[in-house]
């Protein structure tokens, strides 16, 4: 039987480094892999001992575009470590900040990393010879998200102005002002980036069953929780969650692939869109109606549809906690008091491309004995290898370039982050 | 004239500082129309092997792949600019560097000892390759990589920077939060050039631009911080966060361990 092979050398228009590989048989598909080449970088290891401080300075760093998130995330599991309960103001702080992650990350990705690939070019900066506007109108929006990054946590990448505990420095009512004015702008861009995706013909050669998983945001569609929701009606806490993830070493990969009860699954905003549809609310809740019946769990690539949605939502609730803070009156309130002890925590997210799990266990002075990850990125890779299998039988009569452009997609559909999930998690014992 | 040729490019690392050249949402279409960009990874799937004018390269070597990737990229480039500290000194991921070996890392992350990655210990791309310039930060600064594309295109050489944040905290008029507050600020041995952001946060430096070339004093800053009453593993831990690979900090925390040691432990 002659055996060939089909090779995505290098996947661009994401972050981070990997290929993919096909090897086919005749008519059949032999064997699927992403290979993920980006070189391991052992966060887990090396903040053994670090006091509990910095360490969400330092474990934010296992990525750039998602920097919030992880900050967050560290954030919430030193906290449950530590009993600590943070105020009112703090909370809606937070939900502003990944809030505007969200819309900086989406839009990047919609406009810039997925957008040319269903308006035909190799990228956003070739697009600009006919969509000139467009290009100018996503990076405003996406520069709006930055605005709540600069002003909330300090800078756009690798903030730290958000603690254990609280903020350092509250931001000002002339700041918040300036992102609410910012967000109003934007919004047309958001909804047109709804527009956009919803009319494009988007491909059905990756339609197969997906199991999905996203945090329960509470009463409002939102990015924290401390429950994950699950398709098949499942309701688990996030301290469970290697019970959900699953992850193994995989030699073709240095990010380890997860699945649930034997199966792959997927998280990002496809499943938030879905699980927590109900949560819905305003605009983003009329664009979910009007679009729902494209909005298929069984298409993965639907996922950037699901994001544009995000979009839309993430701009209105920065304008509503900014409503919110500013009515409350801003307070200097300080850090509330930590007393460090031993002890274990669980912090979860929802980062842009998925759930995304910090475990600590500290010493009774505060240090880390323990840590592990669990990036969206690594939860996904096993269910975006299933779709290559599932869509290259279907693709099979295709010339070689379709199938590899084919690939791409998908892969992007997922908006991967490969920094992140070769931040490499300890293995399951 | 022809444009300059460019290309950016990453090695391992977050990704952060091709993010901040993507960060620059006012200037970024503009910047880019000088130049032929002949690849940018993160943002292109255009990628055309040829001789470049200037080569950015973010990210650290960490595997053999990353290296011969490194070398081909020198090999086609006049200019080849280090972008961030990754790509300086290995950043974060070269925190335990000459303390941990990467058996022990492979064995506490993957369960396993085995290389089967081709790993190799994190370190910054002069560490393998001639490197023209060299810009620092977790993430790069903005306004530093605007001056230094815009010093390029006039073919002056970017001014580099090499006093510590504490310069820029004063010029700032910011309290000194380790004498007011008696915080472990890295300010005195931290490159400048972010403008004090986290003084200006009331936020102790996490030394996130490396430790200023040839002119660190960590020895003062240890005898400082330990006056202020923190011990030797919060020291070595806050020294080594984004210095890992400096020798000075590499002999300082080495020699805090033993005094540690005889000390009868921390």
């Amino acid at each position: 039987m002659i055996s060939r092979k089909i090779e995505v050398e290098h996947l661009t228009r994401v972050e981070g480094h990997g290929r993919i590989e096909v090897t086919i048989e005749g008519n059949t598909v032999k064997d699927v892999k992403m290979n993920i080449f980006e070189g391991p970088r052992f966060f887990e290891a090396f903040i053994e001992t670090v006091y509990y401080d910095k360490v969400p300075d330092i474990m934010r760093r296992i990525c750039a575009i998602c920097t919030a998130s992880h900050s967050l995330a560290s954030i919430r599991a030193i906290e449950k470590a530590f009993d600590v309960k943070v105020t009112r103001q703090t909370e809606i702080l937070r939900d502003l900040l990944i809030h505007g992650e969200m819309v900086e990350s989406h839009a990047l990705h919609v406009f810039a990393l997925a957008l040319p690939d269903f308006l035909g070019y190799p990228d956003v900066i070739r697009m600009t010879e006919k969509h000139l506007n467009e290009v100018k109108a996503a990076l405003q929006l996406k520069k709006a998200g930055n605005m709540v990054h600069n002003v909330v946590s300090g800078r756009e990448v690798h903030g730290m102005n958000e603690r254990v505990g609280g903020f350092s420095k509250v931001p000002t009512e002339g700041e918040l002002l300036n992102i609410k004015e910012a967000m109003e702008k934007v919004k047309p861009t958001a909804e047109l980036a709804v527009k956009l995706f919803a009319s494009f013909e988007t491909p059905d050669f990756a339609e197969s069953e997906n199991t999905l998983m996203a945090l329960d945001p509470g009463e409002k569609f939102g990015f924290l929780g401390d429950q994950v929701l699950i398709s098949t009606g499942e309701r688990v806490p996030i301290e469970r969650y290697r019970e959900l993830t699953n992850e193994k070493t995989i030699k073709h990969s240095h990010a380890k692939f997860s699945s649930y009860k034997g199966s792959p699954f997927m998280v990002g905003a496809l499943p938030r869109i879905l699980l927590n549809k109900d949560k819905l609310s305003g605009t983003a809740r009329e664009l979910f109606n009007q679009h729902k019946d494209l909005l298929t769990y069984r298409n993965s690539l639907m996922n950037n549809l699901a994001q544009a949605i995000e979009l839309v939502h993430s701009v209105d609730r920065c304008i509503e906690d900014i409503d919110a803070l500013l009515s409350m009156g801003l307070r200097d309130e300080g850090l509330v008091e930590i007393n460090p002890k031993a002890g274990q925590g669980v912090g979860a997210v929802e980062a842009p491309r998925g759930i995304l799990y910090h475990d600590y266990t500290f010493d009774e002075k505060g240090c880390i004995v323990k840590a592990n990850v669990i990036t969206p990125t690594a939860q996904n890779a096993a269910n975006i290898e299933k779709d290559f299998r599932v869509a290259v039988p279907r693709l099979l009569n295709q010339p070689e370039e379709k199938i590899r452009r084919a690939l791409e997609i998908i892969a992007r559909a997922y908006d991967p982050c490969i920094s992140c999930s070769v931040h490499l998690a300890i293995i399951n014992p | 004239m022809e444009k300059p040729k460019i290309g950016i490019f990453s090695l391992t690392g977050c990704g952060g500082d091709q993010l901040m050249i993507l960060n620059l949402e006012d200037e970024l279409l503009k910047l880019l129309s000088y130049f032929e960009v002949k690849s940018f990874q993160e943002a292109s799937s255009y990628d055309e092997k040829t001789e470049l004018d200037i080569a950015f390269v973010e990210g650290s070597v960490s595997t053999k792949t990353g290296l011969k990737r490194l070398e081909e990229i020198r090999g086609r480039c006049k200019l080849l600019i280090a972008l961030g500290d990754c790509a300086i000194g290995g950043c974060v991921q070269a925190m335990r560097s000459q303390q941990m070996s990467l058996a022990e890392k492979m064995r506490k992350v993957y369960g396993v000892e085995e290389n089967y990655y081709d790993v190799l210990e994190p370190k910054g791309l002069a560490a393998y390759v001639k490197v023209d310039l060299e810009i620092p930060g977790c993430p790069i600064e903005k306004n530093e990589i605007l001056h230094a594309i815009t010093s390029l295109l006039h073919g002056d050489s970017p001014e580099t920077i090499d006093y510590p944040v504490c310069v820029e905290c004063k010029l700032n008029e910011y309290p000194c939060v380790i004498i007011e507050k008696s915080m472990p600020c890295l300010g005195p041995i931290t490159t400048a050039g972010c403008n004090a952001r986290c003084p200006g946060l009331g936020l102790d430096c996490i030394g996130c631009r490396g430790p200023i070339k040839d002119e660190t004093n960590a020895t003062e800053e240890l005898n400082l911080l330990l006056e202020k009453g923190f011990d030797f593993q919060y020291i070595a831990n806050r020294l080594r966060f984004f210095g890992g690979n400096f020798d000075e900090i590499i002999k300082l925390t080495s020699e805090l361990k033993k005094k540690a040691e005889k000390e009868g432990g921390i």
